[in-house]
């Protein structure tokens, strides 16, 4: 008689939605809680911007300027290194972008009216849409810093003009409506820089001409070559992937606290009463019960990992999380019957759920992260379901775990759910009869 | 019909019903009538099948109340509110209904009828926190009707409701029966066994002391009427067998009664004789 399982869970939902402080401590404090630490966790570990792995091929004046502009920017936190450790770096996910620049960099910064714009190759994970356009950004806005450069100072301008036009004038290819038009104009702008800095006190030739806006400038600042480059995965994407499985795990807990309480007022009200004389065994009543536990775990668990996926960027394989929600689900169901049987009142099933969970919680990582504990403490949290849900939750988000390595936590979760809902179910109906 | 036989039911040290035998016909109103404490609730709870007597049996029209068919007969109405406060009234019908497995189209017509048959069928969509005591104990019986039982067992269900909604609740008891259905009524006021039950069956201390009508208890075990006479001869009480014949006889020797009253004995009385105490012990 399913529909009357169906029943059951759909009033234990309507319930749990109608009580406020359940829904905020089942949905909203679970994502507070990770979106909270997560930030933190976040931000401390990468408070001055992007880390870019930066290599200078050219090794000229200009280029070397560039790199150290890159090291004043707030934007980033650059690591200079050869090119192929810049490489690895990104791969392994230890720096969000490499800048690779190429021979020739130098001469063609410095290159304002002739020759190509500055080229770089930005190597970045292609996932990483976000980064990446905030990279290429940021390096435009630098790259803008060499007409600024050449606009204000009127030696370097003078110094662009001579180079400039010793280039035109060596060019094979340029349309010759073009070379006379430039080898007529950039003379006399020459000149009428010569003049304009004659005329200012001694020691000012870097007075800027005001020659107008920079952001105006049709010129290309940079030729930015992008290279997509596979991460390879070496621990968590970022700091929400270890967040949110700490925050799925409150969530869980706070589904078991709530259910426990509700079938241990069940007993109270009298509605058991009702249910037990109804057409329908007790293992159904406690299965729909339980279906109603699991429901709400796995509506929680979808939205945490919808808001993750979308909204924090953390990844994972689908597959993997189902068998680990699932698990952890089967083995929380069981701690909620077991509790619930234990107790008479609901401030007594409130009280000691509450304290064992938050216990469980303490050892299995769902405060500290587990691998940010002490030994001691790691081989203490073997004991605690918690535990094994963050670890099954976290082999299929940044663990890499494979299907044979899944297999410890999910097994252990599974175990501890029917050995405890097998005592708390035998355990209510002996208390009924 | 229902036929107990030789319950007894122990939890621990206290004998809560003690070898209690009853057969309740069909389409009558049996009350249990005896203190808090006396084993009623446990009574019931075995009648219906809510909990297993250590001993002896209980039928509902020949079979165990657990069997799946029988539960479909059985209507309990719990001593306290067995509801979910904070759902609406129809939720909680809907939820009930739905356990029984009501098709929709019947479920429709059976949630009608009852919040009619209770008098709630404007406050449906409320959330039961938001009702008077009176209105739950009339959706606590609402709930326990939905499936059209034959066997309808009232736990107490006056206990702590307003006179209005008392009234009510026992013009629904009367309905019920017309519409030929078997109630078993527990109470612990005499009041209500007297006005509402076909037959009654007096306990304590998980013992069936005396079963019959009102006036057959009170014939067997009610003892004598007390009269109260004020006249020119003065202030006179008597105790007798034969109230009318006694009373007539000493009439005769009055000119002048300025008082008088008679007071036939109760269910109170057949109790105070029973047990040497009251009922409210």
């Amino acid at each position: 008689m399913m529909k009357a399982v169906i029943a059951l869970m759909k009033k234990d939902l309507k319930l749990l939605f109608k009580d406020k402080m359940a829904v905020f401590f089942t949905f909203v404090f679970p994502l507070l809680f990770a979106f909270f630490f997560g930030s933190i966790f976040s931000s401390s570990g990468g408070a001055k911007g992007l880390k870019i792995a930066v290599t200078d091929l050219d090794q000229t004046e200009k280029s070397q300027a560039f790199v150290q502009q890159l090291n004043e920017a707030s934007e980033f936190r650059v690591t200079e290194t050869d090119e192929a450790n810049a490489k690895e770096l990104v791969r392994t996910g230890k720096q969000v972008a490499f800048i690779i620049l190429p021979e020739g960099f130098g001469e063609n910064y410095g290159g304002i009216f002739s020759g190509q714009p500055p080229e770089i190759l930005v190597g970045i994970d292609p996932a990483r849409k976000a980064e990446a356009g905030y990279l290429e950004g940021s390096l435009m806005k630098l790259g803008i810093k060499r007409f600024e450069l050449a606009f204000s100072d009127a030696n370097e301008m003078i110094k662009q003009l001579d180079f400039s036009i010793e280039d035109i004038q060596q060019s094979g290819d340029m349309p010759a409506e073009w070379k006379s038009l430039l080898s007529d104009y950039l003379p006399k702008f020459k000149e009428l820089t010569e003049q304009e800095l004659a005329k200012q006190p001694d020691g000012a030739g870097s007075t800027g001409l005001n020659f107008g806006a920079d952001g105006d400038n049709p010129m290309m600042p940079l030729k930015i070559t992008k290279e997509e480059v596979s991460v390879q995965q070496s621990g968590p994407r970022n700091s929400f992937s270890i967040t949110i499985p700490q925050g799925v795990i409150w969530a869980i807990m706070g589904c078991v606290i709530g259910f426990a309480i509700s079938l241990v007022r069940e007993k109270t009200l009298g509605t058991l009463d009702r249910l037990a004389i109804a057409p329908i065994s007790r293992t159904q009543i406690l299965a729909g019960k339980a279906l109603g536990c699991f429901a709400a775990q796995a509506m929680v668990v979808t939205m945490l990992f919808t808001i993750a996926y979308f909204i924090l960027d953390v990844r994972f394989d689908f597959i993997k999380l189902l068998l680990a929600v699932i698990a952890a689900g089967i083995c929380f169901v069981g701690v909620m019957m077991f509790f619930a049987s234990i107790t008479k009142t609901e401030q007594s099933v409130a009280g000691m759920t509450n304290a064992f969970l938050i216990l469980m919680g303490m050892i299995g990582g769902a405060m500290i992260p587990l691998f940010a504990m002490p030994g001691w403490m790691q081989s203490i949290s073997h004991i605690s379901p918690v535990k094994w849900a963050i670890l099954a939750l976290e082999g299929a988000i940044w663990r890499d775990f494979s299907y044979i390595e899944m297999m410890t936590p999910l097994a252990i979760l599974t175990a501890i759910g029917v050995v405890t809902f097998f005592i708390g179910t035998r355990m209510l109906k002996l208390k009924q009869s | 019909m229902i036929e107990v036989r030789g319950i007894s039911k122990r939890y621990g040290d206290l004998q809560a019903v003690d070898n209690l035998s009853i057969t309740i016909e069909k389409g009558h109103i049996f009350g249990l009538l005896g203190p808090n404490g006396a084993g009623k609730s446990t009574t019931i709870s075995m009648m219906c099948g809510l909990i297993s007597p250590d001993q002896g049996a209980v039928q509902l029209n020949g079979e165990q109340p657990t069997a799946k068919a029988t539960k479909h007969k059985i209507g309990l109405i719990p001593q306290s509110i067995a509801l979910y406060e904070e759902l609406t009234a129809l939720d909680n019908l809907s939820f009930f209904a739905d356990l029984y497995g009501l098709p929709s189209n019947l479920k429709a017509e059976r949630m009608e009828w009852s919040l009619k048959f209770v008098g709630l069928q404007d406050r449906a969509r409320d959330t039961v926190s938001e009702y008077s005591g009176g209105m739950k104990r009339r959706l606590n019986l609402a709930a326990s009707l939905l499936h059209d039982p034959e066997f309808i067992f009232m736990d107490e269900p006056t206990a702590g409701v307003d006179p209005q909604s008392r009234n009510k609740l026992f013009e629904s008891v009367f309905e019920l029966k017309d519409l030929g259905k078997t109630i078993i009524y527990t109470t612990h006021y005499m009041e209500e066994a007297e006005k509402l039950c076909d037959r009654v069956g007096v306990v304590d201390k998980g013992q069936l002391l005396a079963l019959g009508t009102v006036d057959e208890l009170i014939d067997q075990h009610g003892g004598h009427s007390s009269v109260h006479i004020r006249s020119e001869a003065g202030e006179e009480s008597f105790m007798t067998a034969n109230p009318v014949n006694d009373l007539m006889a000493r009439l005769k020797d009055l000119t002048t009664v300025e008082n008088l009253s008679l007071q036939r004995p109760n269910l109170e009385t057949v109790f105070l004789n029973l047990t040497g105490k009251q009922l409210r012990d």
